[in-house]
């Protein structure tokens, strides 16, 4: 790791400028995703603004609905009693990523933040156009097992690794921004971005922008679902998750959000199986035709072929449990 | 020295090296980085950090880039603290932070100023040892013994939380401590006892 | 004092040092002065170095040396080989900075020594260098097709009775069956400290399972002589077979420590503990298996392909378990290894066995259903009585003892044998077994003792102790057989300048150590006995001058058998002889078992549950049956036995270790891919030990135990999940996505 200037930034403010006077610098919370890729060479800003002393850890029903500060840590949100209570999901989402002592660690804002784990990206001496655009993508005709089915490109068929940013795509939630230009509001489903040509970005965020939280909308889904299938029982990136919620009057689906984890550059919302199930009784046979529906369109690259199979099954498998079925 | 000229000596060897269809080891960021390098190293070679460790203060300068883990080992030479992986991925470096377990290899020394830091050599009131120190010897908890400070750190932690409730939460809960050993069924068993005999604080 | 019979077994002697953190490991020394080494490695598989720049990691902050083959010091162990241009590659070897080539992805091509770890890390990795590229293999399935395997008599087939008898059978199976690379990965990253004193003397602190042949290595390659090279060793985190050898981070380490001067440290990363200390290779093996129709083995064909590096022939007992296992009177196998331009392998845990017995258990269970007879009787109607491979009688063999056991704690029989058939809710159960057999064997081992003036005890042998327990077991040992509270005993290890132990592993470590605690005390016994031989208050009418056999060794006394209120304790002893100490060493000796064919033996029983949807699997309970002879200390042979077993669970369901083989790179080097098994995939596992002497090997009856308790229980995970969905998983590790 090369050294590199340090500086504690003490208001939001302070701290966009301060990456404004060294773009090759950036923003550290919790360390854990960004120490990691600098150990490895991945990246190498020449100043790191520590931007853990800023008041952006607050969590809070507002009139909009729950507002979570960019720097609220994961382990504090999720055992949240208003999170727990009115959000479940994110609740579940939270507690099936990482470890106990990463999500002390890590923020909501690193969260979103964070890279894929691609293995072609994390290693310096092959090739990535996420990480030197135009060297290739070493996992195309390479080990894909966690690779993406929806949305890539020629260019990258990374996945975004995030547990919790499945969640937050399912409940509409909106990202609050502040940059050089002012404030502004992304819609969370749209601040991540597929890879086409430009794979080297992650997301929708300008230059010079630092997240400063998100708000999650009041909703009135009462059978929420997070489900995650790896390959170890805990600790493990996902192959396949998805995060259900539903309204259910009587027997009735009143409204319905999906979302999926493990199959695209970033959270992939399902929505013909969404606009599939509005309307329908939820039985396991409607549950088959929505996912039948939303895998449409999805490609496998070789040894990620099975998650075109494990998809449907881990979309019916998450609204059995949410609405008890199952 | 003229950093000018070692960068043109660079560029040509990587021309030549290009023509041998070579990589270079480094990647193109670090290169890149590379060059400003020596005046950043010049000016931000260390700085001051006030910090608490096992209720020692310490005020002294590190350099912004050496993480918790290697300050605590290298530096104060409390080797109790292990590397497990420097990579987040293996929990054998869990100390507290303010009472709570995080990975110190995945955080810069300098993030932690004015914080109270426990490590395993904190954790037992002079010779008596803690609870938890004592069950994890009862339960045989460990066999190699690497990956048991970080163990016994975060076990610690884990009724802290309140997340010792049953056996399956200790088992997730527990989930970021590798035992390669595979002292896991032991290593819960020393947890259910020290948390139905209470206390467990830091 | 407490009465030590009372006490079946005691607590981990290191326990204390281990939960406080004051257990040194390599990378724990701390000397003023300290520098730290960093390796560069090589980023293409195979070809030369053709140019090297250096100049940017030299003149980067704090750096103190480069060595590359550049400027590699002229070493007498390398100066001495024999020439290289008449050898073939495979003998070739791999000597850290000796030359250009480039043998592997990743090969070390420099070390970097700075005053930090975080310069020298920094300093590594602008390290240029640029190749002559050739083109490489690194995949065993085109090695297969088009590559040369290696020859000569460690490959030579083996036939017993009639070869392919198994075609004649009744009832006959073939299967394939595959594993990948599998690493050992302790939790302790290999790190060295090295001392140099002088240009001729060191002291190094190394990960180690052999400190003897470590300091022979040593002492070559420098071309030291043996008294000036002191390794201590005092914890090992974890091994598994990864520290044997002397790998090129410590020559490297040996190197540079010496160039600078100065106290050097060198800890590799986690990624390079996938290419630089060995792995498990991987293997394809055909099984072809045949019974008559009531369920006798006729015959068992057992063919192996597995792979090695290009510079380095290793060979371990893949087909071994087909020989000796069951009663069979035809077998025949074949081993081909081929080369291929990765690392190279080396032992690992159950080295051999656990990747045969995957094969031979799987396929067992496969003719058991054939056959339609329940598997545990299909094993039970082979059992071999002798030796079928060295016509030898078994020194003990307690494992139809395992069966019935394992079996029983189970409810083997409660179990419906029907694939698909048992279900608790959405999860398909199933019951699957599968045995491990190993090596027992005694190696020789010498151990100095002390008796002190106050009656305590120290052991003192050059033995590493990677996890088990050698020092706890010693310490019980010395403690049942010499009569002394576990307390006033202290066993020495982990430095050369103790008598020579043996190595750590192989499962011989208590069987070969413990024979030497054992004479050693019996020794003690008998000097103490001949000290009191005149003491008149242990004469009788009949007996006038004591001998040992007349005396009991008890709490630190020894009495008269026949009249224990007439006692002495040992202090008083060297005390009234006017001594400072009784000193004495064993040098015992290894056991050739000329007479008697020796293996431990595990039976496992694994109650999977899969879900019927998702394809995942959860190992719901395991009970693993054990006939290791008389078990030292039940609660550290336990621990040994949950540690095998939970391999077996990252082995069965997770651990694979993935090549590019484009590059030829590692793609999945770091805990976050490569999966072992984390404490919620871990069930209750219940160790059940048959406990019998074992009347030939040592004087305890104790047989090995680190290998057996992983060999067989990949099998008994796959047979568990065929049980539970039908399905016939061949190839591990059984991932979700294989189930769905």
């Amino acid at each position: 790791m090369i050294n590199f200037e340090y500086i504690r930034a003490s208001s939001v403010k302070a701290a966009v400028e301060a990456l404004a006077k060294n773009p090759t610098g950036g923003f550290i919370a919790g360390g854990t995703n960004l120490i990691d890729l600098m150990k490895r060479g991945v990246t190498a800003p020449t100043r790191l603004i520590d931007i853990n002393n800023l008041p952006l850890k607050q969590v809070e029903e507002t009139s909009a609905g729950l507002h979570i500060g960019a720097l609220a840590i994961n382990s504090e949100v999720s055992a949240n009693d208003l999170v727990k209570n009115n959000y479940p999901l994110l609740s579940m989402a939270f507690a099936a990523g990482a470890s106990a002592q990463l999500r002390n660690m890590a923020t909501v804002g690193g969260n979103m933040m964070q890279k894929t784990r691609c293995s072609y990206f994390y290693d310096t001496a092959m090739p990535c156009n996420k990480r030197q655009p135009g060297s290739g993508c070493g996992a195309l005709q390479g080990h894909n097992r966690m690779h993406a089915i929806f949305g890539a490109s020629d260019k990258c068929i990374a996945v975004h690794p995030s547990d919790m940013c499945v969640a937050l795509a399912a409940l509409n939630a909106t990202v609050t921004v502040s940059g050089p230009k002012g404030e502004r509001k992304i819609l969370f489903t749209d601040f991540h971005r597929l890879p086409g040509d430009k794979p080297e970005l992650d997301n929708t965020l300008q230059k010079g922008e630092i997240i400063t939280g998100v708000i999650i909308p009041k909703n009135t889904f009462n059978k929420n679902h997070y489900l995650k299938i790896r390959d170890r029982a805990s600790y493990a990136f996902a192959l396949i998750s998805v995060a259900a919620a539903l309204e259910v009057s009587g027997d009735t689906i009143k409204k319905a959000s999906l979302a999926m984890g493990g199959v695209a550059h970033k959270p992939w919302r399902l929505t013909e199986a969404e606009k599939f199930l509005v309307g329908k009784t939820a039985t396991k046979e409607n549950f088959s035709k929505a996912a039948d529906l939303a895998i449409k369109g999805a490609k496998g690259y070789g040894h990620n072929n099975f998650k075109l199979k494990m998809a449907p099954i881990a979309i019916v498998e998450a609204l059995m449990i949410a609405t008890g079925i199952a | 020295m003229d950093n000018n000229c070692k960068n043109e000596g660079r560029r040509d060897f990587l021309k030549k090296s290009t023509a041998l269809a070579a990589l270079a080891v480094a990647s193109p960021a670090l290169v890149k980085a590379g060059e400003n390098d020596e005046k950043i190293a010049a000016l931000f070679e260390k700085i001051p950090l006030n910090i608490e460790v096992n209720g020692k203060a310490f005020s002294l300068s590190v350099e912004p880039r050496t993480t918790l883990l290697d300050f605590i080992r290298e530096q104060l030479h409390l080797f109790g603290t292990k590397k497990g992986c420097d990579y987040g991925q293996c929990g054998a470096c869990t100390v507290h932070v303010d009472g709570e377990r995080i990975n110190s290899c995945l955080s810069l020394a300098v993030m932690n100023e004015g914080k109270k830091i426990t490590t395993i050599e904190g954790l037992a009131n002079g010779e008596e040892l803690h609870p938890m120190q004592k069950a994890f010897i009862k339960h045989d908890g460990f066999q190699c013994g690497y990956c048991t400070p970080g163990q016994i750190m975060s076990a610690v932690a884990c009724i802290n939380e309140g997340h010792a409730n049953s056996r399956d939460e200790v088992r997730e809960f527990m989930s970021g401590n590798i035992c390669r050993c595979g002292a896991y069924p032991n290593i819960v068993d020393a947890i259910m006892q020290t948390k139905k005999e209470g206390s467990t604080h830091d | 004092m407490d009465k030590i019979k009372d006490q079946p077994f005691i607590d981990r002697v290191d326990g204390v040092q281990k939960v406080t953190g004051t257990a040194k490991y390599s990378a724990e020394y701390d000397f003023p002065g300290m520098v730290y080494g960093v390796l560069a490695t090589s980023n293409v598989t195979k070809g030369t170095i053709t140019a090297m720049d250096t100049k940017p990691a030299e003149n980067a902050p704090g750096v103190l040396a480069v060595i590359t083959h550049l400027n590699c010091p002229e070493l007498p162990g390398y100066k001495n080989l024999p020439d290289q241009s008449k050898l073939a590659d495979i003998k070739k070897g791999y000597r850290v900075f000796y030359d250009n080539i480039v043998r592997f992805n990743g090969q070390p091509i420099a070390i970097v020594v700075a005053d930090t770890f975080e310069r020298a890390t920094y300093a590594a990795s602008l390290i240029k260098a640029a190749y002559a590229k050739e083109t490489f293999n690194t995949d065993i399935d085109v090695a297969e097709k088009s590559g040369k395997a290696l020859e000569g008599n460690n490959f030579k087939e083996y036939v017993r009775g009639e070869a392919n008898a198994w075609k004649n059978a009744a009832v006959k199976i073939e299967a394939e069956y595959k594993m990948p690379i599998e690493v050992h990965n302790p939790m302790e990253i290999h790190a060295i400290t090295v001392n140099w004193e002088s240009d001729t003397k060191l002291t190094m602190y190394e990960k180690t399972q052999a400190l003897s042949s470590t300091q022979q290595s040593v002492m070559r390659a420098f071309g030291l002589k043996q008294e000036n090279i002191r390794i201590i060793t005092q914890f090992i985190g974890g091994a598994f077979g990864s520290a044997f050898n002397t790998w090129p981070h410590s020559m490297a380490a040996l190197m540079a420590g010496k160039k600078v001067g100065k106290p050097l440290k060198l800890m590799i990363t986690r990624n390079q503990m996938f290419n630089l200390v060995g792995y498990r290779p991987q293997a394809i093996q055909k099984m072809s298996m045949g019974a008559s129709a009531d369920g006798k083995l006729v015959g068992i064909t057992h063919d192996a392909t597995a792979m090695t590096a290009s510079y380095n022939e290793f060979t371990e007992g893949i087909v071994n378990a087909s020989r000796s296992l069951y009663n069979c009177p035809n077998v025949n196998t074949t081993y081909k290894v081929y080369p291929l331009d990765l690392s190279q392998p080396t032992w690992m845990r159950g080295p051999g066995e656990t990747t045969g017995a995957f094969a031979l258990e799987s396929a067992m269970d496969e003719l058991a259903y054939a056959a339609k007879i329940d598997p545990i009787e299909f094993r039970l109607l082979n059992y071999a009585e002798t030796d079928l491979e060295d016509k030898k009688p078994y020194s003990s063999k307690f494992l139809k003892e395992c069966y019935q056991l394992g079996a029983d704690k189970i409810k083997w029989s409660a179990r419906n044998p029907e694939p698909r058939s048992m279900k608790e809710g959405d999860w398909l159960i199933g019951y699957g077994t599968g045995s491990g057999i190993f090596s027992a064997w005694r190696g020789a081992a010498k151990v100095g003792a002390r008796l002190l003036p106050d009656g305590s005890l120290i052991l003192a042998s050059g033995v590493t102790d990677m996890g088990p327990g050698t020092a706890t077991a010693m310490t019980q040992l010395a403690s049942e057989t010499l009569g002394l509270h576990p307390r006033d005993i202290k066993f020495e290890m982990g430095d050369t300048n103790l008598p020579p132990g043996p190595m750590q592993g192989g499962s011989g470590t208590t069987s070969t150590l413990g024979t030497a605690v054992h004479n050693v005390c019996q020794s003690i016994k008998k000097k103490l006995a001949d000290l009191v031989k005149d003491n008149p208050m242990f004469h009788t009418e009949i007996v006038h001058e004591v001998k040992v056999d007349d005396l009991l060794f008890e709490n630190g006394f020894m009495m008269l058998k026949t009249d224990k209120s007439k006692k002495i304790s040992y202090a008083d002893v060297i005390k009234n002889a006017g001594l400072k100490e009784i000193e004495l060493q064993e040098d015992s000796p290894g056991n050739p078992m000329a007479n008697h064919s020796a293996f431990s033996y595990a039976v496992h029983f694994v109650k999977v549950m899969v879900h019927s949807r998702t394809g995942v699997v959860k190992i719901a309970r395991c009970v693993s049956a054990v006939d290791a002879g008389k078990i030292v200390n039940q609660k550290t042979a336990e621990s040994q036995i949950v540690g095998a077993v939970v391999g077996g669970i990252g082995m069965s369901l997770m651990e694979e270790g993935i090549i590019d083989h484009r590059y030829g790179r590692w793609v999945n080097n770091n805990f976050a891919d490569y999966h072992v098994a984390v404490n919620a995939d871990v069930p209750e596992i219940e160790v059940l030990f048959v406990n019998k002497p074992d009347p030939v090997l040592n004087p305890m009856g104790s047989k090995g135990m680190g290998e057996v308790g992983i060999v067989g229980f990949a099998a008994a995970v796959c047979n568990a999940i065929f049980h539970a969905t039908g399905k016939r998983i061949r190839e591990i590790p059984v991932t979700p996505d294989k189930l769905i």
